[in-house]
């Protein structure tokens, strides 16, 4: 019983309670379907079958299994969606830092920064195609607008969101404007730049796939479109719908950890709340 | 010493930086500068040789307002299934998420997990929801525009209300530090904390998803318009007009779609002003 309670009380128990849900109301709908429809693959295969063709070494297309495919689109993929991450962000910090600096830049730029977001991507593809020429740039541009503006946002609320009390504090010590950007601003503007890189990291990679169903070049949006016009196996379609989704997901929590990594104050907090939780 | 100091003349950037009618009117007056700047260079094909491209792809904004005025009505059609799909998604998505971020701040055990688990949804690219929703709602009517639109709306409502969850969660749980001590030394009930403390804590975090979320939901349609059965939307024209090579009409929907985007922030503003206005005065 003390054993039951002890699993209970993990932190990653209620996860993985709700993950079993989500995967019983799957199945229970996958039966459904399977008793009343004609092709169920189409609608809501089990899931088992997902994770048997991803296994599976029957040859889809081109002689390649169906996971091979997966992940070598997957690589074209993800490796634009990360430079274009990696530029977005960069430009964005240095955005926000360079708005906090001087209010006429911020003055200038803020509602374009609002704008920016609202341009719908796929309607911006083709327009960088033609400019850049290549889909592989026009991809990392693309996934680099849109990471640009959840990190520049994010992170200008952060400078915005120190008090008083420190910029009272930092006078009296007649500190440099420069020590109070590297001491006091930048640090705890950090937690506000990883939220924004959290959002940012699954917009680049949706932007990513996105891009690729414009054209027959490889990548998870063009396989994934050929699947759905069943050109190959349904399943190629489930297997990049949940690896997208876990890619996501994924993205989302990589920035959390590399955030723990980074930033010291945040894994004290952690540690904290672990003694709190032993206590008990 | 000091009275050198006080004495000092003030400089001509030390009145202009504490003006405050000028500042105020810098702030409208500086992006229009900036936006017309951008405008004449585009108007006079300097961005073109910036980019190295020509005036078919990227046509002159006089004509992309020339060609949006002659479609007007069509566009009106279209923007309204946009605005319907975006505006009850956000809606439905933000009352659950909300509806959530409640169950599990009372319930932290297992509501957490679930939380995350919901946060998880927020990462699932609408690329690999939107076909599946629109797979899912098949047998929902008989109406391909009403199946289409169910569907949209779901990937939407998802969207949103993980972002709310989060918030919302964040706002109804990161309380003043003795406020929640000052509760119990009431005896307040569970109910009342969360009315009297809780609730009115997560207002601006509510406003913080909503600032997200509005942009998104708007984004989120698009995208899933582009997966819908049925051919409608703003989104949805772009990518037919681009498949058409009609880069005029694409870029007149692309203009519907920003202006859209910020009408809807805007008043998004405006309510937050409203709401939060005895807020900011107390």
């Amino acid at each position: 019983m003390k054993k039951v309670k002890e699993i209970t009380n993990k932190k990653c128990f209620s996860a993985v309670l709700w993950i079993v849900i989500l995967l019983a109301v799957w199945e229970i709908g996958a039966f459904v379907v399977a008793s009343t429809k004609r092709t169920p693959e189409n609608i809501l295969p089990h899931f088992w079958q997902i994770v048997a063709v991803a296994f599976s070494s029957n040859k889809v297309a081109n002689g390649q299994t169906a996971t091979m495919i997966v992940l070598k689109s997957a690589g074209a993929t993800l490796v634009r969606a990360l430079g274009g991450f990696l530029l977005g962000t960069a430009a964005g910090f240095i955005l926000a830092l360079l708005m906090k600096m001087s209010g006429l830049v911020e003055k200038i730029f803020f509602p374009y920064l609002m704008l920016i977001q609202l341009i719908p991507v796929l309607g911006l593809a083709p327009i960088i195609l033609s400019i850049t020429g290549d889909i592989n740039k026009s991809r990392v541009v693309i996934a680099a607008i849109l990471s640009f503006y959840p990190v520049a946002t994010n992170t200008l609320a952060g400078f915005k969101a120190v008090n008083k009390e420190k910029y009272d504090l930092m006078y009296i010590l007649a500190a440099k404007k420069s020590t109070i950007y590297r001491k006091v601003l930048i640090p705890s503007a950090i937690p506000y730049f990883f939220t924004g890189t959290k959002i940012a990291a699954p917009l680049a990679i949706t932007a990513s796939i996105l891009v690729d169903t414009l054209q027959g070049d490889g990548g998870l949006g063009c396989m994934l479109s050929q699947a759905l016009k069943h050109a190959m196996s349904i399943y190629v379609f489930w297997l990049i719908v949940f690896f997208s989704a876990f890619i996501g997901i994924f993205s989302g929590s990589l920035m959390g950890w590399i955030e723990t990594l980074l930033t010291p104050q945040k894994r004290a907090m952690l540690k904290k709340e672990k003694r709190k939780g032993g206590k008990k | 010493m000091v009275q050198k100091k006080l004495k000092r003349k003030k400089t001509l950037y030390q009145r202009f930086q504490e003006n405050k009618k000028l500042q105020s009117a810098l702030t409208v007056i500086l992006p229009l500068l900036f936006g017309i700047i951008v405008w004449w260079l585009w108007e006079h094909e300097v961005l073109h040789a910036l980019f190295h491209t020509d005036t078919y792809t990227l046509p002159l904004p006089t004509k992309i307002g020339g060609i949006f005025m002659d479609n007007i009505g069509k566009i009106g059609e279209n923007t309204l299934a946009t605005v319907i799909v975006a505006g009850i998604g956000l809606i439905l998505g933000s009352l659950l998420g909300y509806v959530v971020a409640i169950l599990a701040s009372m319930f932290p055990k297992v509501g957490k997990g679930g939380l995350s688990v919901i946060g998880a949804f927020a990462s699932i690219p609408v690329v690999a929801l939107a076909p599946v929703m629109t797979n899912w709602t098949k047998d929902v009517s008989s109406d391909a525009n009403m199946r289409s639109m169910v569907a949209k709306i779901i990937v939407v409502m998802l969207v949103s209300a993980a972002n709310m969850s989060l918030n919302a969660y964040r706002g109804l749980t990161e309380v003043m530090p003795y406020a929640e001590d000052l509760m119990a030394t009431y005896a307040a009930k569970k109910r009342v904390v969360l009315m009297k403390l809780r609730v009115p804590n997560s207002i601006p975090y509510v406003f913080i998803a909503l600032k997200v979320a509005v942009p998104a939901s708007i984004m989120t349609t698009i995208v899933s318009e582009y997966f819908a059965e049925y051919i409608i939307g703003v989104g949805r024209q772009i990518r037919e007009n681009i498949v058409l090579a009609q880069y005029s009409t694409a870029w007149a929907y692309i203009a519907t779609a920003c202006l859209l985007g910020i009408i809807s922030y805007a008043l998004l503003m405006i309510i937050q002003y409203i709401v939060l206005r005895k807020r900011n005065a107390s």
